[in-house]
């Protein structure tokens, strides 16, 4: 790990994000949808699972989203050739752009949550919950980006995180049975543990949205040790 | 004096002669070759090595600008010269606002430059650098050159045309099925050994002067006043005619001898020049020339420096 590194991707990415209207309207897309449904709602209090709707459209289409694309963007133009001298120096880039995409994501989210109620999410249980999540969110789309070779393969890519991950609550509009197989399985995704969450207040959802998590970060360990014999 | 080494057998290719060749800390070396040996040179160099070629081939940011970029990568290899000398260093001061996609290709390539020039690899081997670049970029590229001898970094650069190797290498080679060789460049002339012309053609015969080039079974007569310039290669001279060349059966001397009266001259040990048709002479920064040729391509041959005078008596230049 190497600071400056870090910090010059950090700042280069900042640059190139602000510039590129792609990934710019991201960011915009779960603002705009908050502010749809804060209306919709008629000053009625707004469900727990509508909140989480929100929060897994920020993660899905900012988090993962810019990071796969900004890495494929980089795996398309060959733009990392003669950067990378070492792996630790993979590791600089990945974590600075984790940082630019942590900062965007910061933003979007605070904005969105303000407009439709922040209040649920004000305890430190759901603040850990949020964390977990976005790194959860973080490492898939750092696992896709290492091998998206082009920026319109990410298209593809994206939408099965965003039906399976980013849009599970959704799940109950499909009208399927209480005890339909569907629904049990999607009970266990990570945004279905966090509305439980705030039903029961145990720790135990807490713990399946790290193991989740976990299981991300191995996924991005496979592709990344993938990638490096590839080369 | 030390330097790197660059040392292969021949086996894994067909082509590629076996090279051994020393490069030297305070010199550039350039190889020039068809197209075909560079690529398995470069080949070569990429498998066996750790060598990083500079082509121009990998992506820049092209949404953020040229100060951007440079301050990216000034910071990302840690670059010890401070940023306002680099973007100085390669004339890049007046465009570091404007973003890399609306650039010329001229003030790309010296970003490209900058790049390599702050990335710390040893040796910098540089593939075709000034092709289709200006010349205030070529100017740039040499005083790059210079730095980098300075800081004790063997330079290698592989060129296709043997007046970019000329013009920015120190010591130049031919790099051929036979082996590796050097050219020699600004060497006194050695010439004197060629015997002697039989006696010259009477003053009627000279009015109807052709030069004589054999291709196939045809012989083609050409005009002086339509040969460009005349290069040696292999010790035979060749026309230059825009991108086509044709062989003779003499050699450079023998020629210069025959075309000295109508405006030909001697500007470098392997270059006959039609004066008629120089249109510039450019001066470089490390003292060394080059003449533009006014045809389509708009060629440069060299210029030795012991032949500039010759040159400036011959248009009363001062």
């Amino acid at each position: 790990m190497h600071t400056q590194r870090i910090g010059a991707i950090f700042e280069k990415d900042l640059k190139d994000f602000m510039k590129n209207m792609m990934l710019l309207m991201m960011p915009i897309a779960p603002i705009l949808l908050s502010i749809m449904y804060s209306r919709l709602g008629d000053g009625e209090e707004i469900p727990i699972s509508m909140l989480y709707i929100i929060v897994g459209v920020t993660f899905s289409a900012v988090t993962s989203s810019s990071m796969m694309t900004m890495m494929a963007e980089e795996n398309e133009k060959k733009t990392l050739r003669g950067l990378m001298l070492s792996p630790a120096s993979f590791m600089d880039i990945i974590i600075g752009k984790s940082l630019v995409v942590a900062l965007i994501t910061a933003v979007s989210l605070a904005i969105s949550l303000f407009l439709m109620g922040i209040e649920p999410f004000l305890s430190a249980q759901a603040i850990i919950g949020l964390v977990l999540l976005f790194l959860f969110f973080l490492f898939l789309g750092i696992g896709i980006g290492l091998f998206a070779k082009s920026i319109a393969s990410t298209s593809a890519y994206i939408m099965p995180v965003m039906f399976l991950f980013g849009f599970t609550p959704m799940i109950e509009f499909l009208a399927l049975g209480e005890d339909s197989i569907a629904i049990k399985v999607a009970d266990a995704f990570p945004i279905m543990q966090l509305i439980n969450m705030h039903d029961t207040n145990s720790w135990v959802p807490i713990g399946v949205v790290a193991l989740w998590t976990i299981g991300a970060a191995l996924f991005t360990y496979i592709c990344f040790k993938k990638e490096r014999t590839d080369d | 004096m030390t330097g790197f080494k660059l040392e292969y057998e021949t086996m894994k290719s067909e082509i590629l002669p076996p090279i051994s060749l020393n490069l030297n800390e305070s010199h550039t070396t350039a190889i020039y070759s068809d197209t075909d040996m560079q690529a398995e040179l470069i080949h070569m160099l990429l498998n066996d090595r750790d060598i990083t070629v500079f082509d121009r081939s990998e992506g820049l940011y092209e949404r953020l600008t040229v100060g951007d970029n440079i301050t990216f990568y000034h910071k990302w290899f840690g670059c010890k010269t401070p940023l306002p000398e680099i973007l100085v260093l390669f004339e890049l001061q007046l465009c570091a606002n404007k973003p890399l996609r609306k650039c010329s290709q001229s003030e790309i390539a010296r970003v490209y430059y900058a790049k390599y020039f702050m990335m710390d690899t040893y040796p910098k081997v540089f593939h075709e650098p000034i092709h289709g670049v200006d010349i205030k970029t070529m100017n740039t590229f040499i005083n790059m050159l210079k730095k980098i001898a300075d800081d004790k970094t063997p330079a290698l650069i592989l060129v296709s045309n043997i007046e970019h190797a000329l013009l920015l290498s120190d010591v130049a080679y031919r790099l051929q099925e036979k082996g590796l060789h050097e050219i020699e460049i600004d060497a006194e002339e050695k010439d004197e050994t060629t015997p002697e012309d039989k006696p010259t053609s009477t003053l009627t015969t000279a009015k109807l002067f052709k030069i004589p080039a054999k291709i196939d079974d045809k012989v083609i007569l050409f005009d002086p006043m339509e040969i460009d310039y005349i290069e040696s290669q292999d010790g035979k001279a060749m026309i230059v005619i825009n991108h086509e060349s044709f062989t003779l059966d003499s050699t450079l001397a023998e020629v210069e001898k025959k075309l000295e009266v109508y405006g030909f001259y001697r500007c470098h040990r392997s270059y006959i020049v039609n004066l008629q048709k120089v249109r510039e002479i450019i001066t470089w920064s490390k003292n060394t020339y080059s003449l533009r040729i006014d045809n389509q391509i708009k060629s440069t041959i060299p210029l030795s420096r012991t032949k500039i005078q010759g040159i400036q008596d011959m248009f009363n230049l001062k």
